[in-house]
């Protein structure tokens, strides 16, 4: 299932992305300041709704934002998409959050979004990637023991009821004739369900994500998808090539520069040299985990 | 001599010419990609110096031709002489017969005596008289023209600069480059290197870099480039009065199906000169505006607008995102 999920969001991944240079023309000019994907819980609970949450930050004061495209959720159940876009003095702020759930326990990776748009920095047509999430889902314990103990518990409650009705009577009875003063009780505010804060992805996370990806599928499609999710995470952009990125402050360290080699050999690499490559580029992100903070 | 791998070659080089890094790549580049390079750039900036250095370097033959509005095709390829003491005609080959060679400031000669040449490194053949004769290999030509002294020149027509693997604007060296230069020449005439690698090399070399991978991504992200410049719309340049203007209007061709091919080969072989048996996008974008800039057919707006073709090729790069 995993196996098939990576292959989908990888395949849904190429298909924007090959998609980008026709729709170049109508691309919108944007400063894209930050674009994060993040969920409200990192080990939802099987047939329980949570959410993921796509923010993006932009210069520009703009009314919509288009060409961005969420990613294939292929292991996730789609129950709600709400988009709020607020434009201020400073940008705007787009955030996008789906409602899902997960119907059987495991580990899900959410393949990282996707927004095409013109770069007004250097007025380049460019794709974006957010951080990819990776998910572990747990078993609903709460279903199995209502299942379990679902008699018991109702017959429980009927019998408290049961006394309840006949204390209340009794105490009626015993207080004939005296009428209580009317005690006006404020009325129950309804209750305030506080936004989940946004769960901002480290570098270490994200490295780790994409390890999960490249182990899970050892495949050229899915080299090349961690190969743009890492070149986003050190902030180069799509359309750039390796000394562009190496050139990066990002990529000063040794570690980093070591990754971002390691990743564009196993996009380029012949089939034979793959295996090795994506091994290689393996051993780097696990360096990479262990140094980032 | 053997195992000498090319970067030796170009280390032989860099310890006789002191940074023309671009000159070298492209000369190494030329050898393994098996093709010949256009240099433009005013004289003494060692265009010369590098052409010998590499013939030393390779322990094979150097020539230099010097082209003048007098020069004849015979005077490049050949000719036949009658022996009177043999009482029959004998052929002498022409200084086209060497490894390397330096056709300096090929746009002084005529279209016919340019045409010779150029035949000659399409064909790697020379036909005298009634006998062909098979040029050397390896076979590099290296072709200098002068962009400040255009008086009295010949310009070469696209069809001839596109039999040219690649082109290098050759720049003026920085200051730090200068005072070595002083340092290295001032004192005593420097010998270039001798025999780092041997001809056999070279051709062992041109094996490797044919068996270079270049991942599908790569190959259409060439083809995107060359298409690039035939179909430019969307790409904009500054000229110097501030205005932009659109690239698709300065042109009137773009690049042949052979800058497709020369893309091909030049990533390969600046692979091969990195270590790698893979090409990477990198490779292509570093030798793109080589390979494509004297392969395009700008119209007179761009010389009207004060536009260099160098930006406007560079504009066209730039708008093709790399895979």
């Amino acid at each position: 299932m995993a196996r098939f999920a990576v292959v989908v969001t990888v395949l849904a991944l190429a298909a924007a992305f090959d998609g980008s240079a026709a729709r170049a023309q109508a691309l919108a000019r944007l400063s894209v300041e930050s674009f994060d994907l993040a969920s409200d819980t990192q080990s939802p609970k099987a047939d329980q709704p949570f959410h993921l949450i796509v923010t993006l930050r932009v210069r520009e004061r703009v009314a919509q934002i288009e060409n961005l495209n969420l990613p294939m959720l292929a292991q996730l159940e789609l129950l709600g998409d709400e988009r709020e876009t607020t434009a201020g003095p400073r940008g705007t702020l787009y955030r996008e959050t789906v409602t899902v759930v997960a119907h059987a326990p495991g580990t899900v990776a959410v393949a990282p979004a996707t927004l095409q748009a013109i770069d007004a920095r250097d007025n380049k047509p460019k794709q974006w990637f957010t951080n990819g999430v990776t998910l572990g889902v747990a078993g609903d314990t709460t279903r199995t023991l209502r299942a379990a103990g679902g008699a018991v518990l109702s017959a429980v409650l009927w019998l408290a009821g049961i006394a309840f009705v006949a204390a209340l009577v009794a105490l009626l009875v015993r207080r004939r004739g005296k009428r209580p003063p009317v005690i006006e009780r404020p009325a129950a505010s309804a209750p305030v369900e506080t936004p989940q804060p946004v769960v901002a992805r480290t570098h270490k996370q994200q490295a780790l994500d994409a390890l999960a990806v490249l182990r899970a599928e050892r495949t050229r499609a899915a080299a090349v998808m961690v190969r743009a999710a890492i070149w986003r995470m050190v902030g180069a952009s799509d359309g750039e090539t390796l000394a562009d990125v190496l050139r990066t402050r990002a990529c000063a360290d040794s570690v980093t520069r070591e990754l971002v080699i390691a990743l564009e050999r196993s996009a380029f690499t012949y089939d034979a040299d793959l295996p090795a490559a994506i091994e290689d580029a393996c051993g780097s992100l696990e360096r990479y985990a262990e140094s980032a903070a | 001599m053997s195992a000498a791998r090319p970067n030796d070659l170009a280390q032989a080089l860099s310890r006789t010419i002191v940074g023309q890094d671009r000159v070298i790549e492209a000369l190494l580049l030329a050898l393994l990609a098996n093709g010949h390079v256009l240099l433009e750039g005013p004289p003494g900036l060692a265009k010369t110096l590098a052409c010998r250095a590499l013939a030393a370097a390779l322990d094979g033959e150097f020539k230099r031709i010097q082209f003048t509005p007098d020069l004849l095709p015979s005077d490049i390829v050949g000719t036949r002489i009658f022996d009177q003491r043999e009482s029959a005609f004998a052929t002498v080959l022409g200084p086209i017969f060497a490894n390397v060679v330096l056709a300096d400031e090929i746009n002084r000669a005529p279209a016919k005596v340019q045409s010779a040449l150029l035949e000659a490194m399409q064909e790697r053949q020379v036909t005298i008289g009634p006998q062909s004769y098979a040029l050397p290999d390896p076979f590099v030509v290296m072709a200098t023209m002068n962009p400040l002294d255009s008086e009295g020149t010949y310009a070469l027509p696209i069809a001839q600069m596109d039999r040219f693997l690649m082109k290098v604007n050759v720049g003026y060296p920085s200051r730090e480059e200068e005072l070595t230069i002083l340092d290295r020449f001032a004192i005593a005439d420097t010998q270039p290197a001798r025999a780092v690698a041997s001809l056999d090399d070279v051709r062992a070399w041109r094996a490797q870099a044919h068996d270079v991978h270049l991942d599908a991504k790569v190959k259409r992200y060439i083809v995107d480039l060359v298409t690039k410049t035939r179909a430019a719309g969307g790409v904009e340049v500054s000229a110097p009065s501030g205005d932009s203007l659109r690239v698709a209007e300065l042109i009137d061709y773009g690049a042949s199906p052979r800058a497709t091919l020369a893309l091909a080969f030049l990533s390969r072989g600046r692979a091969l000169l990195a270590g790698r048996d893979f090409a990477l996008p990198d490779d292509v974008r570093a030798i793109a505006p080589h390979a494509l800039g004297h392969r395009v057919g700008f119209n007179y707006r761009l010389a009207a607008e004060g536009v260099l073709a160098d930006a406007a090729i560079d504009a066209m790069i730039e708008a093709v995102p790399a895979p």
